[in-house]
């Protein structure tokens, strides 16, 4: 593991969200919480906190796509959504050799810069 | 008492590469065509509302303000128009509040256009800007794309019901013999399952595109238009067009999480359940009284998926009646009868509006030699906006 501190850069991650009014946890965040209702305000994130999702999750599907959208130059990317230990899901990125539905993956992020735009935090789904 | 909406006229270009024109132009030819089939053209200002069906024409055309566009282009002014934009589902979409306006009693006749010229770019800059209704932060900043939830929905499917790669082919196969006889059809030209299944170099001709789904699993990037004219069917001046109006029995749509995997069953399309649910509802018909289907195949395990859940079949065993042919022209419930987009191809915002032409067509009993259903009564369409987040159910009858 690289310590990102000793360089003053942060290792990325990606937030989760959890409704301190009920303790449901999201993941991309909500603006209202789905169970009680209690808003989201992004800009000052009262009554809600945020935790980083990563860590073991569950692959439960997969796809190896070869028509890359603009901007990328591998012949060929993986993708997968995977379920956490928390219950939340996400898709991102898979890099396994031989996937299968059901196996135990770690999830980790790193930033990429082939959308257009800023770089962006992507989930990249490793043995 | 509800006022009766009808469809009396109807419009469509051949799909396709029309790349080298004006989107609004290419809305306008369709338009016209309507306007004509119904022997409305010179009357055409009396139209009380032009609602546009686009998804995309800011970034596949650099071109807005579409509807205004069209207007103009057909010497209409000042009749009011304006645009919806509900992904792949804008056609429906806009055939969808076409009713609701004619319903409501705020117009007698409206013009419903839908257009997309997708060609001007490249092919991956089209499938980048398809992309872009998934979740920004939680699924295209990720690099996915449409055709990737389509292959690990496929995957899914294949893994709980026993899907093959050749019962795919066997959808495409039905729906290329189908296109291959409608004249608006991109791709007019039937395929074998030796070609691209069976045969040794189908691996070659079928290639994957997000496995397991493959190229002949997969829509092609189309241009094109489609446009139908409605009318209140209460009102006396239904007696002013050519043609006696096919009755829109049921519309309505649904939603269902923007992401993904936040759905709790990954295989459940809820939202075209509901859609349909409503539409039947709205209809008094049920999944036995439909005739013919035009089901939303940008993948074709997607014509199977939707015909399940819109209730032709049991959970799982779609491809088993596409086996035995049950969903050919011939067969018990003829799906995709146009081609579908696999064949007939798939101008985004025009397909809602083509697929209501097709149910038109059919109802009519004017589509082409040996793609049309006897004696048709209910004519049902899906479209299907987002990977399943926004779906439109329409059923028109013939009265």
């Amino acid at each position: 593991m690289i310590d990102f501190s000793m360089y003053g850069a942060k290792a990325p991650t990606i937030k989760a969200y959890k409704c301190l009014t009920c303790g449901t946890v999201y993941y991309p965040a909500p603006m209202v919480c789905g169970k009680c209702s209690a808003r989201r305000d992004p800009v000052t994130g009262k009554g809600w906190e945020t935790f980083d999702l990563e860590g073991s999750c569950v692959l439960l599907t997969w796809t190896r796509v070869w028509n890359l959208p603009e901007g990328y130059t591998e012949k060929y990317l993986l993708f997968g959504i995977v379920q956490f230990e928390n219950g939340l899901r996400a898709s991102g990125q898979l890099e396994v050799e031989e996937p299968k539905t059901g196996m135990k993956l770690n999830a980790t992020v790193k930033e990429s810069d082939e959308r257009p735009g800023n770089p962006v935090n992507v989930f990249v789904f490793k043995e | 008492m509800a006022i009766t909406v009808g469809i009396v006229g109807i419009g469509h270009t051949r799909f396709g590469n029309s790349s080298e024109y004006d989107l609004a132009d290419v809305m306008a030819y369709a338009a016209t065509d309507a306007l004509e089939d119904a022997g409305f053209l010179e009357r055409r200002r009396e139209i009380d509302q032009v609602i546009v069906g686009n998804m995309a024409s800011g970034m596949f055309c650099h071109q807005s303000a579409v509807a205004s566009s069209l207007v103009s282009r057909m010497d209409m002014e000042p009749v009011p128009a304006e645009l919806v934009e509900n992904g792949p589902a804008s056609g429906a979409s806009a055939i969808k509040i076409g009713y609701m306006a004619v319903a409501s009693g705020m117009a007698d006749v409206v013009l419903v256009v839908g257009g997309e010229i997708m060609r001007k770019v490249s092919g991956w800059n089209a499938t980048d800007i398809v992309a872009t209704m998934l979740h920004t932060e939680a699924e295209y900043n990720m690099g996915l794309t449409l055709p990737a939830f389509g292959g690990m929905f496929t995957r899914l499917y294949m893994e709980k019901y026993g899907l093959t790669e050749r019962d795919l082919a066997l959808v495409a196969v039905k729906n290329h013999k189908n296109g291959a006889k409608n004249k608006y059809a991109h791709i007019q030209a039937p395929c074998t399952i030796e070609a691209i299944s069976d045969g040794p170099e189908a691996a070659v001709v079928n290639n994957y595109i997000a496995e397991p789904l493959r190229m002949y699993s997969t829509c092609p990037v189309s241009d094109g238009a489609a446009a139908v004219l409605l009318v209140n069917m209460d009102s006396p001046k239904v007696k002013d067009f050519r043609k006696k109006p096919v009755r829109i029995a049921g519309v309505a749509s649904a939603t269902d999480t923007h992401c993904v995997h936040n759905r709790k069953d990954p295989l459940r399309l809820d939202a075209v359940r509901l859609a349909a649910e409503k539409a039947y509802k709205m209809a008094g018909v049920g999944p036995k009284d439909i005739s013919f289907a035009e089901l939303h195949d940008a993948f074709t395990i997607l014509e199977l998926a939707i015909s399940e859940e819109v209730g032709f079949f049991e959970r799982g065993t779609s491809f088993l009646a596409v086996r035995k042919g049950e969903t050919e022209i011939d067969g018990r419930l003829p799906i995709n009868t146009s081609g579908g987009l696999k064949s007939k191809g798939h101008p985004v915002g025009a397909t809602g509006v083509s697929q209501a032409v097709e149910l038109v067509r059919q109802l009519r009993g004017e589509a082409e030699e040996g793609r049309q259903v006897k004696n048709p009564r209910y004519g049902m369409s899906v479209n299907f906006g987002g990977f399943g987040n926004n779906v439109v159910a329409l059923i028109c009858a013939k009265d």
